[in-house]
């Protein structure tokens, strides 16, 4: 393998990596904190894709790019918390709240996606690349759109890392997450958490999307294939930390980037479960993973 | 006898289908303190988390510092839950407002945030007690001395007195006007126990009041100010603190004479 092929394989990987990273990491959010698994996740990468071409796309509303994406980003989490609200808060008392929001997760996806067809129509769109040229090392090329979708991505994590260990309402999301009942008697708000978390989660997701949708085109059933990917992510590297998946995701990534390469496009799918497969074999929590979840 | 701080009215609950306990009527006045003595398994920590919101109550009132805590019309919304719709209806009591009422939980053998450091615990507690006399941060510390080495540590790794320490701590820093205290000392350390001990009759000493749930007749005297007797889910007999015949008499109370 010349060096030249192996950059660019170890780039693309860092670059799925990433990407799964932002979703799994979202996926993992929620899970850990409200105890249940969001299956509406894929379609919020979707939307984040449409809301974000909605208003940056010269064919539509035109605004600039960062306008564009602190608009998404806001859109986002209202819809984070909305969907929480609507599909998830009306059933957490129950004992089979786990089973039930599988379903109602699974509606809320097809409604959404469905909603996505009826507004913005079959046609495939997508959003303009964020920054245009490529910089060069000797004839290692990379594009500045990849360039900053990593460091965007990792601005994110370590964000969202330090708001969970540092800020208040960070520190109180993780509290809930681990005893939902001892944040109660010392009267913190459990539904604003939960709610908080859903809408972050939305975010994550939906840059996610838009990253996606400046790669490929967008349609509205473009989130179920990364959803799988973060599904497999998450319980791969398992959750005992908020770091976990973020590792996992770049190993996954970079697993990916090399079996495209070494056995083709079809067979990297079936490498990857392989691997989870083999991984869950040995270590049944997942890589990084502890028995309990938390936060 | 004031206003009572927390007034319990023929209160009765349990786990839907089963009742724990019924008829409950307690009154603790400002600046009083109960205590609460009875053989494990009657129905006492039921008892509390209902009082704390964990459990919606069944039948009766719960007013704390003069606001009605459970919904009122509690005794005819029980039919709700026979159509297994709970889900959508509200709950009747809710943790949160009874907590920032005032009235604090601090749970049996509680494993707080088991991923969060001490001082992670201590930070989110703290609540602002508007026209309240509160605990600061430096206070809890002055009061646990312990947990000023620990405070970087994750809760898991403490023992099992320096997390009822945490949580007495988180308690006090939480604005309370009442502190309900189940079993703060159950297996302690002699060392440990007395500390904690001395540390919870120093809260009592600065007026707040504590509903006290304990096997230590000794350590209830320090505390308390009324016992109450609690026996198969009722309370069978209260008594002023003067009054209380010592261990072997409650037991005696409780489950008749031994030969």
């Amino acid at each position: 393998m010349d060096p030249i092929t192996l950059f660019s394989i170890i780039k693309g990987g860092l670059v799925l990596g990433a990407l799964y990273a932002l979703m799994a990491t979202g996926l993992s959010l929620v899970w850990t904190t409200l105890g249940i698994f969001n299956f509406a996740h894929g379609a919020f990468i979707a939307l984040g894709a449409y809301v974000a071409w909605q208003f940056a796309s010269a064919d539509a509303y035109g605004l600039p790019l960062g306008l564009a994406l602190a608009v998404t980003t806001g859109v986002m989490f209202a819809i984070g918390a909305v969907i929480h609200f609507l599909l998830v808060k009306p059933f957490e008392r129950r004992a089979d709240v786990v089973l039930i929001t599988v379903i109602t997760t699974l509606a809320g996806s097809a409604i959404l996606e469905n909603a996505l067809l009826l507004i913005w129509g079959p046609r495939s769109k997508q959003i303009p690349e964020l920054v245009e040229g490529t910089v060069a090392v000797a004839e290692f090329q990379l594009a500045w759109s990849e360039v900053l979708l990593l460091v965007v991505v990792l601005a994110i994590l370590i964000g969202l890392g330090l708001f969970l260990r540092y800020t208040r309402p960070g520190r109180s999301m993780r509290a809930v997450s681990q005893n939902r009942e001892a944040a109660q008697l010392l009267g913190l708000d459990v539904p604003i958490y939960f709610a908080l978390a859903f809408g972050l989660s939305a975010v994550t997701a939906g840059l996610a999307g838009v990253f996606v949708g400046t790669i490929r085109f967008m349609n509205p059933a473009m989130g179920a294939e990364p959803l799988m990917k973060a599904l497999i992510v998450v319980i791969f590297g398992g959750i005992a930390r908020f770091s976990s998946p973020i590792y996992a995701a770049f190993i996954i990534g970079l697993l990916e980037a090399f079996s495209i390469y070494v056995f083709g496009l079809y067979w990297a799918p079936a490498v990857l479960f392989l691997t989870m497969i083999v991984v869950l074999l040995i270590k049944p929590e997942g890589l990084f993973g502890k028995y309990q979840r938390t936060l | 006898m004031a206003d009572p701080i927390l007034q319990v009215t023929d209160l009765s609950g349990g786990y839907d289908p089963v009742q724990i306990f019924r008829d409950i009527n307690l009154s603790v006045g400002a600046g009083e303190s109960i205590g609460i003595f009875g053989p494990n398994g009657h129905g006492k920590t039921t008892l509390l988390k209902t009082l704390s919101g964990l459990i919606d109550p069944w039948s009766g009132d719960i007013r704390f510092d003069g606001q009605q805590m459970n919904r009122s019309g509690a005794r005819g919304s029980r039919r709700w839950q026979n159509f297994n719709y709970d889900a959508i209806t509200r709950r009747r009591m809710d943790p949160k407002t009874v907590a920032r009422a005032g009235l604090i939980h601090v749970q049996q053998g509680n494993l707080l945030f088991p991923e969060l450091t001490v001082d992670e615990t201590l930070s989110i507690s703290t609540r602002a007690a508007s026209g309240r006399q509160g605990w600061s941060r430096a206070d809890v510390l002055g009061l646990f001395p312990r947990l000023s080495e620990r405070l970087v540590h994750k809760i898991r790794f403490l023992s099992g007195g320096e997390r009822q320490m945490v949580s007495v701590a988180a308690g006090l820093l939480s604005a309370p006007r009442m502190l309900i205290l189940d079993e703060p000392t159950l297996g302690l350390s002699p060392k440990v126990r007395s500390e904690l001990c001395d540390a919870i009759v120093t809260v009592r000493e600065t007026g707040l009041p504590i509903i006290l749930i304990d096997q230590d007749v000794a350590f209830l005297e320090r505390i308390i100010d009324r016992l109450y007797l609690f026996d198969h889910g009722r309370i069978s007999r209260v008594m002023e603190r003067d009054e209380i015949p010592g261990h072997e008499g409650l037991m005696a109370m409780l489950f008749g004479e031994v030969t």
